[in-house]
């Protein structure tokens, strides 16, 4: 026999209690960040309630359970003489904690129920936005008003890499928030234009995968106004972590205001598409659109990741003029086969343009080849 | 029957007393425990499916 | 020998002596032209010496998956892009996954399978040793076919351990295919392993013992066995059903070809759910026999064990959606596994109420392995009661994907499963070495283990339920603190493991204090009736069995 350890043993319950007590603390501190939040809709409520109650009935079995074991360690150790009894198995203690068990189950599982069947009732709603998955940004379609927008995480790699402070909202912000109106019953249809994504509000209760080629639905009504933050939630490659989600509730009187506005300001840039730009003024939105959609695969120096990501710099596709028209195929369509998407739906002429102008001028490539909004838009009207 | 029914209950519920315990293992074939308890495992699973389905509607 | 056997089991004699009657021809061999070196290891078909080979195989793959490990926590040490690029982090926290989950956690109760099923049930080896050989042997083919793929150019997987499809396929690196071979061998593997247990179980137990008189590790191991056989094949379908998406285009997966993405989620976990269970009913029985020792109680509720641990085998095939709650099923699906899933919650609890009440008015003393065990029923406790947060699927819609889910199967597998591992080494290294494993170096591994596993992990349950998503390299500023423990406590747990090294090594090379036959007080077993340790060649004879007195199946 090794030695029995006569002292150390006794740290043994200690230990736990340090574990236990942050558990324990955790309902105290629900608004510093230990716990689920509340949320600001009935849905969330009730889960968040729901998680409060399993959390508690959880806490009370641990204390009994724990409660007996290391009440026995310390009762029954050997060194003090403890001499073992000879009882095992007796039908009534095993009833009773099979039963208990099976009781406290049966009445969780009432109200989980109901929570759950409140949360798939997406029945008369009164709009409906429809909110696509993309590596790595969201595009978030109102599907009553002709309006559509990407919402692309808005914190500067300068902070990401750590040469300059993180702000408050470090890779929770966006470029432009989802607004929605308070008070109306709103559902989400998801899909997805690429890998499973999952868009998860947690004030809104709301974590729903986005799944290429099918569609799921969820839906809230939020009371009070203000801005609500969130990530996805399912592993999508390598920027997974850099797609936020930021939803702005305002009152329904705002809502319409900014409705109006995005579709004024839309309009106003489908009137102008005609218009001959400079190089410098494409170079510089190029760079823009290029550091939002291009620079997480093709990188910022236009290196790229070989060979999943070609290198844009030095590619004779990119920098020639035999390459030019396929170079904007490849924009505009994609590549079959590879991660490289379709843009002829997610960006605007203008945009598509800027961006084809920056790849076949920046980092050397100088071509001093320049695209314009009206030569997209001839070749999208040619394919048709 | 009724025993071998009463010794998948007990199995299922994970509780049997000494006693009926062995007597059941008293028996010479364990074959009708099986097919018992598999056909149990069965109504079971449809059991639970139909309860899910009661109480989504 | 034959006069012994119970009159029913004819079938059962002539299978045990056919296969004794192999094994003791390989016995033979290594008698008369045993190979030396290197080709011993390579050739053997000795149960003990595959298992030793299984047990330092997953050893160094903890390792090599702990090193992994810290290459995540160091990243998330702080908020920021600090060490690692997004997409190497991602291979890190994949490779991490299916190394311990596959490499390490299973390997290693195979390997204390292989050690201990033959000496507990009284057999001369395994049933099948030439199979034994070649289920070992895999291992390492695999393996170095899965780590080569972290050379490869666009890199190792990167998709996760789960390995969703069509990140899996259409978006995944070219060395996919690599990693889908490795999965295959791997799987072979287990099936051939589980295969000889069962054969083995069924087979060769000595003369009079029933199997309602099996220790519960062997038990345990036997319905797991079933459940590798059931499930491993469908993983090898789904793998496969990846290699066509990508190589040869079908589209199972792709709802462009009129495939469905959420297909590849049921198979998955139809798979992986069994799998859980597969990584911790082992456990169960490991702690099952080293509770009873070290309290010199016998085990309260032997029969109910049993049960319990077969009704989790069958609940775990009807629970898998639970994986899926947010992937959109439908309701009436939703809820059916939002009861099934509840329901495992009872005869788990039945298993810790039986140590607990094994404990209750015993003599308890606090050996290294007891205090592993200890630790383990705490820890793995707190992992199933999380476990039960998590089937409510109307808060699992808050938890799913985060942190919250880290810390409940980390805290099942590590404090669980791999506190368990190291219990049942410390419990059976005098008998595969001869010599106690140092008391020193040993208290000095578990509490540092168990400050540095609970600093780790319990952290993570309130990251997750303040709103960290799982599987990000980098995170917003409210997640710093805890971040900031998990990631010291892993240091901590890394390097401690570095002492259980230590401890068997010495042991490995009789550095300690001689163990008799049986080193612990209060053991029960046929495997405590051989010398320590025990020689290579065990139990020619069927050894006599005496179910104990009161056992089930005693007339």
């Amino acid at each position: 026999m090794p030695a029995c350890l006569p002292k150390v043993w006794r740290l043994l319950p200690a230990g736990f209690l340090l574990i236990a007590l942050p558990v324990a603390g955790s309902q105290v501190n629900t608004s510093s960040g230990w716990n689920m939040p509340p949320g600001v809709t009935g849905i969330s409520q009730n889960i968040f309630s729901l998680h409060m109650i399993i959390f508690w009935i959880c806490v009370v079995i641990a204390l009994v359970v724990f409660g007996v074991i290391f009440w026995s360690l310390f009762a029954y150790r050997k060194s003090k003489g403890a001499k073992a009894a000879h009882f095992h198995e007796n039908t009534l203690v095993e009833v009773i904690w099979t039963a208990l068990p099976l009781i406290i189950l049966v009445a969780m599982a009432v109200p989980a129920t109901a929570t759950l069947k409140q949360l798939y009732d997406t029945s008369e709603a009164d709009m409906d936005i429809l909110v696509t998955g993309h590596q790595w940004r969201w595009h978030y379609q109102y599907m009553e008003e002709d309006l559509s927008f990407f919402s692309n995480l808005a914190t500067p790699r300068s902070q990401i890499e750590g040469q300059e402070d993180k702000g408050d909202f470090y890779l929770l912000e966006v470029d432009q928030p989802l607004v929605v109106p308070t008070g109306q019953k709103i559902r989400f249809l998801f899909t997805s234009n690429d890998v499973i994504h999952s868009w998860w509000v947690p004030d809104l209760g709301i974590k729903k995968d986005t799944l290429p080629g099918f569609i799921n639905e969820s839906w809230t009504r939020i009371e009070e106004e203000g801005t609500y933050r969130g990530q996805c939630a399912e592993l999508c490659g390598r920027n997974h972590a850099f797609m936020p989600i930021e939803v702005k509730a305002v009152s329904p009187e705002a809502y319409q205001s900014w409705v109006e506005e995005r579709k004024a300001a839309a309009a106003s840039e489908a009137a102008n598409v005609d218009r001959e730009r400079s190089l410098d003024e494409l170079m510089q939105r190029g760079e823009e659109v290029y550091t939002t959609y291009c620079a997480a695969c093709h990188q910022e120096d236009g290196g790229g990741m070989p060979p999943a990501f070609p290198a844009l710099k030095g590619n004779a596709l990119v920098q020639e003029e035999s390459g030019r028209q396929q170079h904007l195929e490849t924009v505009l369509h994609g590549r079959s086969g590879t991660p490289m998407p379709a843009y002829s739906d997610t960006l605007s002429l203008a945009d598509i343009a800027a961006v084809i102008t920056y790849e076949r001028n920046a980092w050397g490539n100088n071509s001093g080849d320049r695209v314009q909004p009206a030569e997209i838009r001839e070749l999208l009207d040619s394919d048709d | 029957m009724w025993r071998v029914l009463q010794a998948v209950l007990a199995a299922f519920f994970g509780v049997q007393s000494e006693r009926k315990r062995r007597e059941d293992f008293q028996q010479s074939s364990p074959w009708p425990f099986i097919l018992t308890g598999v056909l149990m495992t069965l109504v079971f699973v449809v059991a639970v499916g139909f309860l899910a389905h009661w109480a989504s509607s | 020998m034959s006069s012994t056997l119970p009159p029913h089991s004819d079938k059962q004699q002539a299978l045990s002596d056919s296969a004794a009657g192999g094994a003791a021809a390989s016995a033979a061999d290594h008698h008369q032209s045993a190979p030396s070196g290197p080709l011993r290891w390579l050739l053997t078909t000795n149960h003990k010496e595959i298992g030793s080979l299984y047990l330092l195989f997953s050893l160094l793959m903890f390792f090599i998956g702990g090193v992994l490990a810290l290459v995540v926590r160091a990243e998330l040490f702080q908020p920021g892009l600090m060490f690692v690029q997004p997409e190497f982090f991602n291979q890190m926290t994949t490779m991490h996954g299916l190394i311990m989950v596959f490499g390490a956690i299973m390997p290693a109760f195979v390997g204390l399978a292989n050690w201990m099923l033959p000496l507990q049930i009284g057999a001369p080896d395994m049933a099948l040793p030439r199979l034994n050989n070649f289920s070992f042997w895999l291992l390492p083919v695999a393996f170095t076919l899965l780590l080569s793929t972290l050379f490869m150019e666009g890199g190792g997987p990167n998709f996760g351990w789960t390995f969703y499809a069509p990140l899996s396929t259409t978006y995944a690196p070219p060395s996919t295919s690599f990693f889908i071979l490795a999965m295959h061998l791997a799987g072979i593997s287990s099936i051939l392993g589980a295969i000889n247990i069962i054969a083995t179980i069924l087979n060769l137990r000595t003369p009079g013992m029933r199997l309602m008189d099996m220790p519960l590790f062997v038990w345990t191991w036997l319905i797991t066995a079933f459940l590798l056989i059931a499930v491993m094949p469908v993983l090898a379908g789904v793998v496969t059903m990846m290699l066509l998406d990508i190589n040869f285009g079908t589209s199972f997966f792709d709802a462009a070809g009129g495939g469905d993405p959420v297909l590849f989620q049921h198979l998955f976990w139809f798979f992986g759910h069994p799998e859980v269970y597969i990584m911790i009913l082992p456990a169960f029985g490991i702690i099952s026999a080293i509770v009873p020792t070290f309290a010199r109680k016998r085990l309260f509720g032997y029969a109910s064990m049993v049960y319990a641990t077969a009704s989790i085998a069958l609940l775990s095939f009807v629970v898998w959606a639970h994986h899926m709650f947010t992937v959109g099923l439908p309701l009436v699906a939703e809820l059916f596994f939002m009861y099934t899933t509840m329901l495992i919650a009872v005869p788990t609890g039945v298993k810790v109420f039986n140590w607990m009440a094994t404990l209750f008015r015993g003599s308890i003393s606090f050996e290294l392995p007891m205090l592993f065990a200890l630790a383990f029923i705490v820890q793995f406790t707190i992992g199933g009661l999380s476990g039960v947060m998590l089937a409510i699927s109307p808060a699992d819609f808050q938890y799913h994907d985060t942190y919250f889910v880290v810390a409940h199967f980390h805290y099942v597998l590590v404090p669980g499963a791999v506190f368990a591992i190291l219990a049942a080494a410390y419990y059976w290294l005098p008998k595969w070495t001869g010599v106690y494993p140092s008391e020193k170096l040993g208290q000095a591994h578990f509490w540092l283990s168990v400050i540095g596993v609970n600093l780790t992990f319990f952290p993570m349950h309130f990251s997750g339920l303040a709103g960290m998503p799982r599987r990000i390299p980098d995170y917003a500023l409210q997640f710093a603190d805890f971040n900031l423990l998990s990631s010291i406590g892993g240091f901590l747990f890394g390097t401690s493991q570095l002492l259980f090294l230590a401890v068997v090594i010495l042991c490995m090379r009789k550095k300690g204090k001689k163990a008799p036959a049986n080193p612990w007080e209060g053991a029960e077993g046929l495997e405590w009736q051989l010398p320590s340790p025990a020689p290579l060649h065990t139990f020619d004879t069927p050894p006599e069995f005496i179910p104990e007195r009161d056992s089930p199946s005693r007339s």
